[in-house]
């Protein structure tokens, strides 16, 4: 797909309860799974699916994306033939409309756009987690001579994941009508991947700035009798993060080993910054059941279903279920959790209990100690 | 160019004692505590000291180590000019062969030096395991307006006769050397880690290359000739952890230390950190039914058994009823449902069946290691 131009959107999250993981980043470099940030997923399918040029389109929060993606060099796009972008977002902190997908977006990135040498374009998120191969769709996009080629889910489960309420009606495999709002008429429902043909995105990107219309769907909906829409049904693992609910499922999803297999087990990695970490060290009072842990960490204590990040400290008579540990928290001795989250560097002392709840999850901030 | 000091990494020696560890690749490629490889230690020091010009002399099987190297830039070895060369035997206007010795080796890459000018080079292995600052060193090597200096560590008596021995006066001069000898005068076991004067190197080396008699090596003919004609040579005394690892029992028993908290050797020193070269791998996975203590464990691992005092390189897949004790497992190993394996060491890729069991009883054979491979 090397005449493909990748893009990822941003999802920025201020305003959801995630909000205290996110002070210094934006959803798509929330830490994830113990060494990733949840862009790579979506980096990496891209990559995986043979785009070689990708624009990043960021949002207030510039430095965590490009301190995490450095050249792209991790996911391949530092070489002469391959590219990243980081791309100039719309998006402003006291911008709280949601549209679905933003065309300013687009408007301010059009010369990026025109001037790729891509005839088609790639939409994804960079809150997704799951391994895709856009080659299928780019399969039905080609046979069809199709505009646009919407990936779409039809499992109620995943519905829930997804706030971007776009749902579709299909004749066979073109779309023949789209329906916004919670409550869909049909059981297929976008799931935040698309491939446009680039001359059809610039053609909007030209209404949109004309007509003051900011949201691509709206458009391609009153375009719908004019432009070829197909739809491609995405099956397998998927999940969306949006709020701490969606983060915390996501992450503990990760100890089903099947869907562990499925995102990390494949001949289509993915990609992140490697660090250079040690191997993790398990103490003599270790005991780790149903767990993720990353490289770098010391760990002397009982963990049970938890994810542990890199260079985390674990002391003995420690005992922590069900939470997610970012990188480089150090917990002491004799230390309760239950449902905890702890961003980066997260210090606990010795004695210390703190227990939440499936629902709820006592979140600590970067850097908090207590 | 111009650089104060040269390194030249010796990586061509096959290291046979290593057993089927070396069958495909040079034993500085060997894996070594999991993620590293042996050469990560000499070239992670090399960077911590900052030495910015390394050339590896590579001649037995050097694809992955080739590979492994790159272009440096793991070991921040990638200054544009300088950084890391690796340099295999050639043929030149006249002719070409392989490296004959450790002296012939750098002989064959005069040219290389020069490049670069130094003042002074050192000589490293790629078969040692430890954490030095050449910097120290080389000052040293200045300090005592010495012509060549060996980095040289006290070793139990017990023990000196297994090693290359120097005697040395109070000033740390360099007054006789034993080779292995069975009744040691020594206790001061040369490291063979050199520093030369690149001027008076060049000069010996030139003579060596004419000498038909020499095997063109530092040991047995470069240093004792320095010594024959009264060069200033010193002892520098380091002090500090290093292993030598070219056999199976000694490569088993350093990896082994890193799970020994009494042994002065740390892995993640954070200032002065060792470097290697990783592509990006999943998180390791411990399931419902696993039990690990007393680890090293990297990344992309996948664990249902139980893992007891063991290190385990990248991709390692340890099925159900496995239990593993006292085992070093290299990359993508996978064990079998029911293996139990005790005191081995697993080579990378091996599939060790279902129920298979290779037990060596450390009591009984204390030197027997069992090697599988794949």
């Amino acid at each position: 797909m090397r005449d493909t131009l990748g893009i990822i959107l941003p999802q920025v999250g201020d305003n959801s309860d995630l909000r205290p993981l996110l002070g210094h980043r934006t959803i798509g470099t929330l830490p994830f799974g113990g060494r990733y940030r949840l862009i790579d997923f979506s980096l990496s399918n891209l990559v995986n699916s043979g785009i070689t040029k990708v624009g990043i389109i960021g949002s207030h929060k510039y430095s965590s994306i490009v301190d995490h993606l450095g050249t792209g060099k991790e996911w391949l796009l530092s070489r002469k033939t391959n590219d990243l972008a980081i791309l100039t977002g719309s998006v402003n902190r006291k911008l709280d409309v949601n549209y679905t997908i933003n065309m300013l977006d687009f408007i301010l990135n059009k010369n990026f756009i025109k001037n790729s040498p891509a005839d088609k374009v790639v939409l994804t998120s960079s809150n997704l987690v799951t391994t895709f191969d856009f080659d299928e769709p780019a399969e039905v996009y080609n046979k069809n001579n199709a505009d646009v080629v919407l990936i779409y889910r039809s499992d109620k489960e995943s519905f829930k994941t997804i706030d971007t309420d776009v749902f579709l009606t299909l004749d066979g495999r073109r779309v023949s009508d789209l329906s916004f709002g919670e409550e869909g008429k049909t059981d297929h429902k976008y799931a935040d991947m698309m491939i446009i043909k680039k001359e059809v995105l610039l053609k909007l990107i030209d209404i949109a700035e004309l007509n003051e219309i900011n949201d691509l769907f709206s458009l391609i909906s009153e375009n719908l009798d004019t432009l070829r829409v197909y739809g491609y049904k995405h099956e397998g693992y998927f999940n969306r993060v949006f709020d701490i609910q969606k983060y915390y499922e996501a992450s503990i999803d990760l100890l089903n080993y099947d869907v562990l297999s499925q995102l990390f087990f494949t001949d289509r990695p993915v990609y992140t910054k490697t660090k250079d970490n040690h191997p993790t060290r398990y103490g003599e009072d270790a005991n780790i059941k149903d767990c993720i842990v990353a490289s770098g960490a010391y760990i002397d204590g009982t963990l049970e279903h938890s994810i542990v990040f890199r260079e985390c400290e674990v002391e003995k008579d420690t005992d922590i279920k069900n939470s997610i540990i970012m990188q480089k928290c150090k917990i002491g001795k004799n230390v309760k959790l239950d449902h905890v989250i702890f961003d980066k560097e997260v210090t606990v002392r010795d004695n210390t209990e703190l227990i939440g709840t499936y629902k709820n999850p006592i979140i600590l901030e970067k850097g908090e100690e207590i | 160019m111009k650089t104060e000091t040269v390194a030249m990494l010796l990586a061509g020696g096959q290291g046979s004692r290593l057993g089927s560890l070396t069958f495909n690749n040079a034993k500085p490629a060997v894996l070594f505590g999991g993620k590293y490889r042996i050469i990560d230690f000499p070239l992670s020091n090399a960077m911590n000291s900052e030495i910015d010009t390394v050339g590896v002399l590579t001649q037995y099987r050097p694809y992955i180590l080739n590979t492994y190297i790159s272009d440096g830039r793991a070991w921040g070895l990638d200054k544009p000019g300088y950084g890391v060369s690796i340099l295999p035997p050639y043929e030149g206007r006249k002719g070409g062969r392989w490296y004959e010795g450790t002296a012939d080796a750098i002989a064959q890459n005069i040219d290389f030096i020069d490049r670069y000018d130094p003042e002074y080079v050192l000589i490293l292995s790629g078969d040692h395991i430890y954490q030095m600052d050449y910097s120290e060193l080389i000052d040293y090597h200045k300090e005592k307006k010495a012509q060549l200096t060996i980095a040289v560590m006290t070793v139990p008596w017990d023990d000196a006769s297994r090693y290359g021995l120097v005697e040395v006066n109070d000033d740390y001069r360099i007054i006789a050397f034993q080779e292995k000898p069975e009744h040691p005068r020594s206790n001061l076991a040369s490291m063979g880690i050199y520093v030369f004067n690149w001027k008076e190197l060049r000069a010996e080396l030139l003579a060596d290359m004419e000498d038909d008699n020499s095997a063109h090596d530092f040991g047995m003919n470069l240093i004792p000739t320095m010594h024959a004609k009264s060069m200033r040579i010193f002892a520098y005394p380091f002090q500090g952890y290093w292993r030598d690892v070219g056999t199976v029992q000694s490569y088993f028993d350093a990896n082994m230390d890193l799970l020994d908290d009494s042994v002065d050797f740390n892995i993640n020193d954070k200032n002065a950190p060792f470097f290697s070269n990783n592509f990006s791998r999943s998180p390791q996975f411990i399931s419902n039914n696993a039990k690990v203590k007393d680890s090293l464990i990297c990344d992309g691992c996948v664990i249902f058994g139980e893992v007891e005092h063991s290190i385990l390189s990248q991709d390692i897949f340890v099925d159900k009823n496995v239990v593993l004790k006292n085992c070093i497992v290299h990359t993508g190993a996978e064990i079998g449902d029911g293996a139990v394996l005790e005191n081995c060491i697993i080579g990378s890729y091996a599939k060790v069946p279902k129920d298979a069991r290779y037990i060596a009883d450390e009591r009984d054979n204390p030197n027997e290691i069992i090697v599988l491979n794949s």
